[in-house]
């Protein structure tokens, strides 16, 4: 692993994140997670403004995105994120506990990379958690320019 | 009390215009105050309404019709009367003309005994007969004119034969023969009570025509009176029918528009309860997973300073947690049920039946029971759903005959009402008690304690709204310990074309 890429993990739920976070701790990859409340905060994160003003540019690895979250919600800010050239790149992967149809299909119509739904079991949660942030956050080579800090 | 105001208010005096009405009293919806039916015409259907309102109407013009034409054929008959009349009184002018020209030609011949003079004489003698019979033809059946007929007729044979007479006498004797009677003439006497006859006649006949004047005017205005009551009669009843019709009609747009809120308010509920389960999957998950969640941490990170004792509360509180997770997912699944839209494919239940058991068996390797599966036919419905119904009655089936030391599943199908099919699940196991027959298909309901068989108590629910979603029923049948039979029905699959 040469470079640290971030992973961003849209999750309104304190206790939510941080048992991700626990689930990433196992693999060592929870140092490069960052953690947003809400919609706003990702699209903050993203274009490097608010409290991400002075934030060292470059895209994230991957994000993690809830779908119900307060202010802006996932499919919300999955639109803006693939309807701008510069972040449509990033591979969004849902992680949200609806099941619906309605959701799925939106989302994937949206551009969404993947749709996690988020397992009751612990166990599961974090093997689910665990292999998410590994696969994209190392494994996957993310697109071109997606590193560069602009 | 509370409840107390959930019954219906006691009728009051003066406050509702109606308060018997049971749609007024048990709905809000606004309607203006209409006069209400008699509870007889109420029974009757808008059919026999209509049907009573046009016959009433029918009777009516038939009566009417009746009357009025009794009254026309008396005016005819009377006007045919009148023109007998009138060719009587003018065939009793000419009767008298002609009597007056025979005597008086009879009486010139008799002073001059110029035959030229018998002309009128003879010429009343040959159509005396004529006359006679044309006279008897126009006198009605009044008999007072009848009998004057017949005097009149003696009355002109006398007078002729009498101047018959005066004549031979004065061709035999002369004109001296006959003095006497030239002067006077042979039958003076008679003509004179002809005249007299035929002026009593005249009277009579006028009398006659003028009662019948009357008659007919009376009848025609009879008539005229009855044609408008008649009218009057068609449109009251008219507008009775179309009153009947017209209250059907309104009852009916108001039963339409009462059905349409109601459709729009159950489309709003449906979407609340959409709205409800999204809710539930969203927001009642989160917190499960939460509990699972930091109480595996929990067991994880104090796992050396917990006794045994406490690592099997922790254990303990995990698993009450998976279970409602696992409720949440059937409750999930069994509101998807009713909302999704439905598939109509031919279904082969034999395939699916073998898929179904396929799957089940996975866990079951080291399993004895023992199938019994008849043919199935092909139905018509969504494969999905049928699915489940197969996954819930045989894993129930093989869940319920786990503890018998030879579990026997039959699955088959009877002949069901025409058109459908019984298909049934049966099984030797714990069975249950009927007299909860009426429980089983309830969502929650359970006839086992958790401890013996575990289940969310949705399955049977399930297979109950999938199969009234196919237009089938189910019921079961059993008895405790002694095993217990699943039936539901479904239409069969119509041949093609």
């Amino acid at each position: 692993m040469t470079t640290v890429r971030p992973i961003l993990l849209a999750e309104d739920n304190p206790r939510d994140a941080e048992l991700a976070l626990a689930a990433m701790e196992e693999h060592h990859i929870a140092d490069n997670v960052i953690v947003c409340h809400d919609g706003t905060e990702v699209l903050d994160y993203l274009y490097c403004r608010g409290s991400y003003k002075s934030r060292q540019h470059g895209n994230p690895a991957v994000i993690f995105l809830d779908l119900k979250m307060p202010k802006m919600d996932g499919l919300e800010v999955l639109r803006t994120i693939k309807n701008d050239a510069d972040l449509k790149p990033i591979p969004v992967v849902m992680l949200t506990s609806s099941r619906e149809e309605r959701d799925l299909a939106q989302s994937y119509a949206l551009g969404a990379n993947a749709y996690v739904v988020k397992p009751v079991e612990f166990h599961q949660f974090i093997t689910a958690v665990k292999e998410l942030g590994v696969f994209w956050g190392v494994i996957n080579e993310p697109p071109p320019g997606i590193n560069s800090a602009s | 009390m509370e409840s107390a105001t959930q019954h219906p208010p006691a009728p009051l005096p003066a406050v509702s215009p109606d308060p018997t009405d049971p749609v007024a009293a048990s709905t809000t919806v606004h309607r203006p105050a209409r006069p209400r039916l008699p509870t007889w015409i109420a029974r009757w259907s808008i059919e026999q309404r209509v049907l009573g309102g046009f016959g009433l109407v029918f009777a009516g013009i038939v009566v009417i019709s009746a009357i009025s034409y009794r009254n026309t054929s008396v005016v005819l008959h009377n006007s045919r009367l009148d023109k007998a009349s009138h060719e009587l009184m003018q065939l009793l002018a000419s009767i008298g003309e002609t009597l007056d020209a025979a005597e008086n030609g009879h009486r010139r011949f008799l002073v001059t005994g110029d035959e030229s003079y018998l002309k009128a004489h003879r010429t009343a003698r040959e159509q005396a007969p004529e006359y006679f019979r044309y006279l008897e033809s126009l006198t009605g059946a009044v008999p007072e004119q009848r009998t004057r007929v017949t005097t009149l007729e003696e009355l002109i044979n006398r007078q002729l034969d009498a101047e018959t007479k005066a004549i031979a006498q004065r061709e035999k004797h002369g004109a001296a023969g006959v003095r006497h009677l030239a002067l006077s003439g042979a039958a003076r006497l008679e003509l004179a009570d002809i005249h007299h006859v035929i002026a009593d006649f005249e009277s009579t006949e006028q009398r006659l025509m003028q009662a019948r004047v009357f008659q007919s005017t009376s009848s025609t205005r009879k008539t005229i009176g009855l044609l408008g009551l008649g009218a009057f009669l068609q449109l009251v009843l008219l507008g009775s029918v179309y009153y009947l019709i017209h209250h059907d009609i309104t009852a009916r747009r108001r039963i339409a528009a009462e059905l349409k809120r109601r459709g729009e308010l159950l489309q709003a509920a449906n979407k609340e309860l959409e709205a409800f389960s999204y809710s539930v999957s969203h927001d009642l998950r989160a917190p499960l997973r939460h509990i699972d969640g930091y109480a595996s941490l929990l067991a994880k990170t104090a796992s050396e300073s917990l006794n045994d004792k406490a690592q099997r509360y922790l254990q303990t509180i995990s698993e009450s947690a998976k279970q409602m997770g696992q409720l949440i997912d059937d409750l999930l699944v069994f509101s998807r049920m009713g909302r999704q839209e439905m598939l109509h494919t031919t279904v082969d239940l034999n395939q699916l039946v073998k898929a179904v058991i396929h799957d089940l068996r996975l866990g079951l390797q080291e399993s004895k029971i023992s199938w019994t599966i008849g043919t199935l036919p092909d139905v018509s419905g969504d494969p999905a759903m049928l699915r489940q119904v197969y996954m819930n009655l045989i894993s129930n089936a093989v869940k319920f005959t786990a503890t018998r030391s030879q579990p026997k599943i039959d699955i088959g199908a009877k002949p069901g009402a025409p058109g459908e099919v019984n298909l049934f699940v049966s099984d030797n196991g714990v069975g249950f008690d009927m007299q909860y027959v009426n429980k089983l298909f309830g969502v929650f309901q359970r006839l086992h304690r958790n401890e013996d068989f575990e289940g969310t108590g949705i399955g049977l629910a399930n297979v109950r709204r999938i199969v009234h979603r196919h237009g089938g029923r189910t019921w079961a049948e059993g008895a405790l310990d002694q095993g217990a039979t699943f039936y539901f029905s479904l239409p069969i699959q119509r041949p093609p074309g």
